[in-house]
């Protein structure tokens, strides 16, 4: 066992864990953190989303151990019911959730992309997101939703 | 009189936010702050076919952690469950028919214990051959897979199909034309996002269990799983959390997870929680039907079609599942069009392959497949416009379908308006880019139609409303909410109905304590026949609450309407009570404020020879695209794809237009990369970095038309939309790879190997 100290959610925490334990299971199992989703376990859908330094990273094939004093933020650590995010705001308004599994990882994603690329091109949104599989929507709504998120937030609002 | 004031608007669905905040729970996610949960492993072969000489447990039961550990031997009821009979074993006993029997189940305090403990069970197995090829196991020299199938007299086949109509032999005899091919469609995973999961709970007060996992059908489930359980139907409860994507795949994959977390929860009575790997959903779960398909077609020289011979193989795989795949196949093989003589065969043939299952389309999008690229061969036969020759042979008001179902234009018939608007879209008539030599461009279309519901016996619709005091309305319905938006489409059409503010609707759904047998969240029915069983309760409700206000209102009750949280005489928009002082009266007068809205499709007729009316309704459509083929290296792009579906009525048009872009992606990756490649009954390829489905770069713009012909038996005339946007994509691609580079491939994924391939060939012959 290994004793982690990380930021999570703008919050210092830390947690003792397995040598080989990945951080979506600690984030699910110790935190209840159950917004970050485990899809495949190989790194291969995106549904485990999250941001470590504000980069997105697959959390199923990420060390716990390796995010000793970084910090890790959540989908519950940008937005809430009462107080979304812009980004999932325009999920909402762009209808581009349907079963949802992906949209935790799809938010994130798409904050991590705004960050460093706030007007970005249809086909720069496409690779941004490519790492990011959905099998319901076809994208078409997704890609509305992050151009949706983009003008607003250029606009400031 | 309804008002509509909700239905056809773009309303945000009620699950939207909580799912883009990541408040939503689904099953997986309410486990494991739960002290007293076990935890399940299943250990599966690693063989798609060997007989079990022994099994040695005592190494994983000595672990610490362990509480059991469980073979065939210790079932509490009988050793099968399914969908529709129960032949898929719990565990398996003497043999593994493919690499998802379980050969022994663990319950542990951790999820390590059970981990660790299914690699200490000690299996000793002999390696059967596994079988591949379903054309081979047709044969009835073939050897047997199922000792006493009990389904057919040939011993593999798990069911035969046929439709006769006309005189076939005649027909040919007559024809200009035959166009005489072969077509092959691929094994590939519905790849819903969310894995499968189950938490059974055992219920000591009354014998019972309770089960939540994703599914499709909360109310199937109890027969399902009965026997297995050695429970009567009654005593099982089921819970359809959020489901994360089910595409038709957690009809029945979710009965594998919730009879293992079920048989463990019974013997241990504790709570058991049980989720798949991708690895195991991959190799374990059902999967589309894979088919080999001989399709001839005569036609006379004008390009009438005179009549069809199709014989269609279908890979059951191990287990029957849901086995409605010959069935759909034989009737669609001859696609929308008006055709007099037909003989039409299919049969679905056991292998060790994964269960076929019901997937988005369910044997529709393989028939459709062939009969679309029949006639754009038989167009360039004829040197014909496709789209002429389309419009030439689809059914029309009075024609019959090759199943002698009569077509209705007051049951909706919108293909040629689909048609029509795909066709002469301008983006779809701009001038095609062929100036580089490597990358050559071409366009094509298909079209399909696609029947609302099962088109069977049972098919029906049964849902518990309630008014409360206060003016609000419960409505329990089993139908699931697998991301389709059917939550904010019943809402609509209640609020609509009873002239209520959208916000006084409330559903208690997919849980089987809390509605009624409504058939499952399958087959494109639930916007249609929960939608009317919901008017119908509803309806019951206003005759009633009409009684009791008409002299509140000092007026008849045939006069009295419903809208806007209030009750008015017709007329007097301004001097209504509200509805809540009305259910109150109601409720202190001896009125019940509850009801059982019910509905069914007029009664499917078969007529022998596979003749018919199946289900009541259909949806049409047609399919345009633009493909860019690089004849170097066989890599196909989707450029443009536009989709005009004929649905009745778009209930909330942003939901339909999901589900025809969602439809339309997952056509992309079945006809371009998706395959599950299996040997001696092993699979292959069973990660997302080996079975690829679409990215976000693999799907272009995806542009649609929502057609609107109404139903007359539809709500609001609806028809259904979850599944027909899937059916058209794969023949429409063919057909402009077909234009692009003048070469025909007649099997799916068209793979840059596939296109190569077929490059080399076209030219050696020419």
């Amino acid at each position: 066992m290994v004793t982690v100290a990380f930021t999570l959610n703008g919050k210092p925490v830390s947690c003792q864990v397995n040598e080989t334990e990945v951080l979506v299971d600690t984030l699910r199992e110790r935190f209840y953190l159950t917004g970050t989703k485990k899809g495949c376990g190989t790194g291969d859908c995106g549904a485990c989303t999250v941001l470590l330094d504000g980069d997105a990273v697959r959390s199923c094939i990420l060390l716990t151990a390796m995010v000793e004093g970084r910090s890790v933020t959540t989908i519950e650590g940008v937005g809430t019911l009462e107080h979304p995010h812009v980004v999932q705001q325009a999920f909402v308004d762009a209808s581009a959730v349907q079963c949802g599994f992906c949209t935790p990882g799809m938010v994130l994603t798409t904050i991590a992309l705004l960050e460093k690329n706030p007007d970005p091109s249809e086909d720069e949104i496409r690779t941004a997101l490519s790492g990011n599989l959905c099998r319901c929507t076809g994208y078409q709504k997704i890609i509305k939703a992050v151009q949706l998120a983009a003008e607003r937030m250029r606009k400031g609002n | 009189m309804v008002k509509e004031k909700y239905v056809g608007q773009r309303l945000a669905r009620t699950d939207s936010l909580a799912k883009a905040t990541g408040a939503a729970k689904y099953t997986g996610d309410i486990w494991m702050n739960r002290r007293d949960m076990l935890y399940a492993k299943a250990l599966f072969p690693p063989y798609g076919h060997a007989r079990i000489l022994s099994i040695d447990t005592s190494e994983a039961e000595a672990l610490d952690g362990v509480v059991t550990v469980m073979t065939a031997d210790d079932l509490p009821g009988k050793n099968g469950y399914g969908g529709m009979v129960p032949d898929k074993p719990v565990i398996a006993k003497d043999e593994v028919l493919y690499e998802g029997d379980p050969v022994a189940l663990v319950a542990a305090e951790t999820k390590e214990a059970a981990e660790r403990a299914v690699k200490l069970i000690k299996v000793e197995y002999e390696p059967l051959e596994g079988y591949d090829d379903p054309a081979f196991m047709l044969d009835p020299s073939s050897p047997m897979l199922h000792k006493d199938n009990p389904f057919h007299k040939n011993h593999n086949i798990s069911d035969e199909q046929i439709i006769r109509k006309g005189d076939v032999e005649k027909a040919f005899k007559e024809a200009d034309v035959i166009i005489d091919n072969w077509y092959k469609t691929p094994l590939v995973d519905h790849a819903y996002m969310e894995p499968d999961v189950a938490i059974a709970q055992y219920d000591p007060i009354q014998g019972g269990i309770t089960i939540w996992s994703p599914q499709h059908a909360v109310q199937l489930a109890k027969r399902a799983m009965s026997d297995a359980f050695g429970m009567p139907q009654s005593r099982i409860h089921v819970c359809s959390q959020l489901v994360g994507g089910g595409f038709g795949g957690k009809e029945d994959s979710t009965f594998d997870v919730s009879v293992v977390a079920g048989v463990l929860s019974i013997r241990t009575k504790r709570p058991v929680y049980f989720e798949l790997t991708r690895d195991e959903v991959f190799k374990g779960t059902g999967k589309r039907h894979p088919s080999l398909i001989h399709h001839q077609l005569a036609a006379d020289k004008s390009g009438k079609i005179l009549g069809i011979k199709v014989e269609t193989i279908i890979d059951k795989g191990a287990y029957k599942s849901i086995d409605a795949i010959p069935s759909r196949t034989t009737q669609y093989a001859g696609g929308p069009y008006s055709i007099d003589n037909a003989l039409t065969h299919s049969w679905s043939v056991f292998t060790d392959h994964p269960y076929g299952c019901a997937f988005r389309g369910l044997g529709s999008p393989q028939a459709h497949f062939a009969m679309e690229c029949q006639m754009d061969e038989l167009a360039h036969r004829l040197n014909m416009d496709p789209v002429e020759l389309r419009l030439k042979n689809i059914l029309r008001d009075g024609d019959t379908t090759i199943w002698g179902q009569p077509m209705m234009e007051e049951r909706g018939l919108g293909l040629e308006e689909c048609i029509r608007r795909v066709t002469s879209d301008p983006k779809f008539n701009e001038p095609l880019d062929n100036s580089d030599p490597r990358i050559r461009r071409g366009r094509g279309i298909a079209c399909f139609m696609y029947g609302t519901g099962t088109g069977s016996a049972t098919d029906g619709a049964h849902v518990m409303v309630q008014a409360q005091p206060d003016g609000s309305i419960n409505i329990g319905v089993s139908a699931s909410e697998l991301g389709q938006g059917f939550l904010i489409a019943m809402k609509q059409i209640a609020a609509d109905t009873m002239g209520v503010s959208i916000d006084k609707v409330y559903l208690d759904y997919a849980d089987s304590a809390a509605s009624l047998e409504s058939g499952a969240t399958v087959a494109s029915r639930t916007t249609v026949l929960t939608g009317n069983a919901i008017v119908n309760g509803l309806e019951k409700l206003k005759e009633r609450f009409a009684a009791v206000a008409a002299p509140m209102l000092k007026t008849g009750k045939e006069n009295v309407v419903f809208f806007d949280n209030k009750v008015f005489a017709k007329g007097l928009e301004n001097e209504g009570v509200p509805l809540s002082a009305v259910i109150a009266k109601a409720f202190s007068s001896q009125v019940p404020l509850g009801a059982i809205g019910s509905w069914y499709p007029p009664m499917a007729a078969p007529k022998g020879d596979g003749l018919g009316d199946k289900m009541h309704t259909y949806a049409f459509g047609c399919q345009g695209v633009q493909v860019a083929v690089d004849i170097e290296t066989g890599e196909i792009t989707v450029e443009d794809a536009l989709l005009a579906c004929d649905i009745g009525k778009a209930i909330n048009p942003d939901t339909v237009e999901g589900q025809f872009e969602g439809g339309m992606a997952q056509a992309i990756g079945w006809a371009l990369m998706e395959e599950h490649f299996m040997s001696n009954g092993r699979m292959k390829n069973h990660t997302f970095h080996d079975f690829l489905i679409p990215t976000a770069k693999d799907i272009p713009n995806l542009r649609t038309i929502i057609v609107e012909h109404p139903n007359v038996l539809g709500p609001f005339g609806a028809k259904g939309v979850g599944e027909p946007p899937i059916v058209p994509g794969a023949p429409a691609i063919r057909n402009a790879v077909y234009d692009a580079i003048g070469v025909a491939i007649n099997e799916i994924p068209m793979t840059p190997v596939r296109v190569m391939e077929a490059i080399k060939k076209s030219a050696e012959k020419s």
